[in-house]
């Protein structure tokens, strides 16, 4: 039992490590997947094709494969990020891929009458986005935001491969001091169960605070 | 009497949870004998009719259908005596609920083929037959998202058919249809009449149980308030509840029946499709 | 040595690592399958505890990553006695999780199909077995395939994992292939043609299908 005491700790760093890059990689993904969403809808064809390609990309490849690519594929041209860098960088570039389709998802889904509401108002695109459509398209993006950001933990589980120090580099640098495999990985399990359980409570709560309102 | 008595009902009481659906509903249906219920929405009318195949099981009271009987509160029938009363008493549904899977002549087919092993050329011919008697020969390889409501009411019609049933049940059969295809059903029903089937139908289309009906029931606040010949219940009530009920609804429809509008059912109904087979007013 | 001539060279064992992917998804899906019916079965019956078991199953299998199954499937069990060889590990693990999704499509599936088919059916006089097989499920699997298939174009794509446990799938053979060439990008790129080849191929298909039994039925 002592194990356990002895690499809970770490188990928690860890974790801590993990919700930042989760909470970073989200943010952006967010922002630049309104945008890229707003692009893939209104931006014509070739910047609407181009994102459309990159979602494809970024939803056909293993994840595995995607952050090799950006740590060790890269280092072939001598661009050497630092598991960090190259460990956000793929998270952001994935959570883009799937906002993308989170937000365009929501936008279609706020009825083309809301739309022309908006414009019979004479809001512009921006304003009508902002006033109208995305205050509506929020309820119905709420639930697959919340897998989203669940996903987005579960990802971090690949990030020990380049090194970074997350929940499972900790729990194999324990298994390999200790010969406790079961011990270790449950501790990580138990770790992640707890932040995932956590994040879909949050979710349900705010769906239930949001159905209010309607 | 009794002899021909197809569907007995005595103290039939329902209730959910602490509500009472209606209570304490008797009525005997001879066979052939066309029974309408109406009455204000709310009523029970739907929950009613189908306790009569049990697809609601009830509180109290008992249901004799045909050979079987139903008794309520105590354990439910066995499975094998349900589908027995369930092959005989066909049903047609407000919402037709036809199996979108299947066309027309697939959903027509099903009964026969499931329950009797009726080998599929036999279910075939008859299905193709039925469809024919209501006009929808041509629409038979159609799926039911192609048909509109009136031909997919006729088609669930068709397919209750298919089941040789004693008595059939129609629940609200037209009340989801647009106007203009009210008549089509109804013509069709009043083809069922005139073979002689024995009819329990809810409905809310007074002119029509005031023509084709031998009795009227009606319902209000979880019980029968009236019962009687259609015509007595309808052009005079003795009823309080069914007299408002009555005024209520009927009252709108004698000032349309003056009017030119109530052309499309009105001029059908009295018309050769009366008198015909299944739907002879749609060739 | 080009490119072009590396991933000639390379080529037949990223396909042979591909077979393996493929042979791990077969298996995988097969129990993940049998597994979520086994869950929408417990989730849906009359047997509390059952219900109960299943549920704090797909709740709890829903929130622990793979790779953390994989890991307590290879490493966790055989220390505790039970030695899986790492396909079979990746097997169990990828089933174990991927069968809570497709229990859970099962049950939105069953979900769609409106209350008013089944009563039809029952009123026809049709008995508890052919309702479910002659309308329930033929409906509820329409509903069932759109997520089915995304979810099998996951599963195919979260095989690479085993490539921590050493199994020779073909992130296995990419990530061989780069240490050995010094060319990681060349590799990792013939990889992501191969999968997103497939990728593409199986989406076509699908859809393909799934158009197919949607055209059939309207």
């Amino acid at each position: 039992m002592h194990v356990v005491a002895l690499y809970w700790q770490a188990i928690v760093d860890g974790g801590g490590v993990d919700l930042e890059l989760t909470a970073i990689a989200v943010a952006v993904s967010v922002v630049v997947g309104i945008l890229a969403a707003v692009g893939r809808i209104y931006g014509g064809k070739l910047l609407g094709g181009a994102i459309t390609v990159y979602v494809e990309i970024i939803r056909g490849l293993p994840p595995i494969l995607q952050l090799f690519i950006i740590y060790f594929g890269l280092s072939q041209f001598q661009i050497n990020l630092s598991s960090f860098s190259a460990g956000l960088l793929w998270l952001v570039l994935y959570g883009v891929g799937y906002a993308v389709e989170i937000f365009r998802a929501g936008i279609e889904a706020v009825s083309v009458g809301q739309r022309e509401a908006a414009d019979a108002l004479g809001l512009t695109r921006v304003q009508a986005l902002r006033k109208i459509i995305l205050p509506q398209a929020w309820m119905v993006m709420l639930p697959s935001l919340m897998t989203f950001l669940v996903l987005q933990v579960k990802n971090t589980t690949l990030l020990y491969l380049v090194g970074i120090a997350d929940i499972m580099y900790q729990a194999r640098l324990g298994t390999s001091a200790t010969e406790q495999p079961a011990i270790m990985y449950g501790m990580a399990a138990i770790a992640y169960l707890i932040i995932n359980l956590t994040l879909s409570r949050i979710g349900s709560t705010l769906e239930r605070r949001q159905a209010l309102y309607r | 009497m009794s002899s021909d008595v197809v569907v007995d009902i005595e103290g039939l009481t329902k209730r959910f949870g602490p509500r009472t659906v209606f209570e304490d509903i008797s009525l005997q249906v001879q066979r052939s004998e066309v029974v309408a219920v109406i009455g204000p929405s709310g009523a029970g009318k739907s929950t009613f009719i189908r306790c009569i195949n049990y697809l609601h099981p009830f509180d109290a009271g008992r249901i004799r259908v045909l050979d079987h009987e139903l008794v309520g509160g105590g354990a439910p029938p066995s499975k094998a005596t349900l589908r027995q009363i369930r092959m005989q008493v066909g049903m047609a549904f407000q919402t037709f609920n036809l199996f979108p899977h299947l066309t027309a002549l697939g959903n027509v087919m099903l009964g026969p083929m499931e329950t009797k092993r009726v080998p599929a050329s036999d279910a075939r011919d008859k299905a193709m037959a039925l469809l024919t008697s209501v006009g929808l020969a041509d629409r038979a390889e159609a799926y039911p998202r192609r048909l509109s409501g009136g031909e997919q009411q006729r088609v669930a019609i068709c397919r209750a058919l298919a089941m040789d049933p004693e008595v059939m049940l129609f629940d609200e059969p037209t009340s989801m249809l647009d106007p203009e295809m009210v008549g089509e059903v109804l013509g069709t029903i009043r083809g069922l009449a005139a073979q002689g089937m024995t009819l329990i139908l809810v409905t809310h289309e007074m002119q029509f149980a005031k023509e084709v009906a031998d009795t009227v029931v009606v319902m209000a606040d979880g019980r029968v308030v009236e019962k009687g010949p259609a015509r007595d219940v309808l052009e005079h009530p003795t009823s309080e509840r069914s007299r408002t009920f009555l005024t209520r609804v009927l009252k709108p429809l004698e000032t349309v029946e003056d009017g030119q509008e109530q052309g499309q059912h009105g001029g059908q109904e009295s018309g050769p499709g009366a008198t015909t087979a299944l739907g002879g007013d749609h060739p | 040595m080009s490119t072009l001539q590396l991933w000639g060279q390379y080529l037949p064992q990223f396909l042979a690592g591909l077979v393996v992917s493929l042979q791990l998804t077969g298996a995988a899906l097969v129990l993940a399958l049998a597994l979520g019916t086994l869950l929408v079965l417990a989730r849906t019956g009359r047997i509390r505890i059952l219900a109960a078991i299943a549920t704090g199953y797909v709740e709890v299998f829903r929130a622990v990553p793979v790779l953390v199954l994989l890991f307590t499937a290879y490493y966790s069990l055989a220390q505790l006695g039970l030695r899986l060889p790492g396909f079979w590990a990746g097997v169990v693990a990828l089933g174990a999780f991927y069968g809570t999704l497709y229990g859970e499509d099962m049950r939105s599936g069953l979900q769609s199909v409106d209350p008013g088919q089944r009563e039809a059916a029952v009123a026809l006089g049709l008995s508890n077995g052919a309702v479910m097989r002659r309308v329930v499920l033929p409906q509820a699997f329409l509903a069932f395939l759109p997520p089915g298939t995304n979810e099998l174009s996951n599963l195919i794509k979260d095989t690479s994992l085993v490539l921590t446990i050493g199994v020779t799938d073909l992130m296995f053979q990419a990530n061989a292939a780069a240490a050995a060439t010094f060319q990681p990008m060349d590799m990792f790129l013939l990889a992501g043609v191969v999968y997103f080849a497939f990728y593409i191929l199986l989406s076509r298909i699908l859809a393909r299908w799934e158009l197919n039994v949607q055209r059939r039925r309207s």
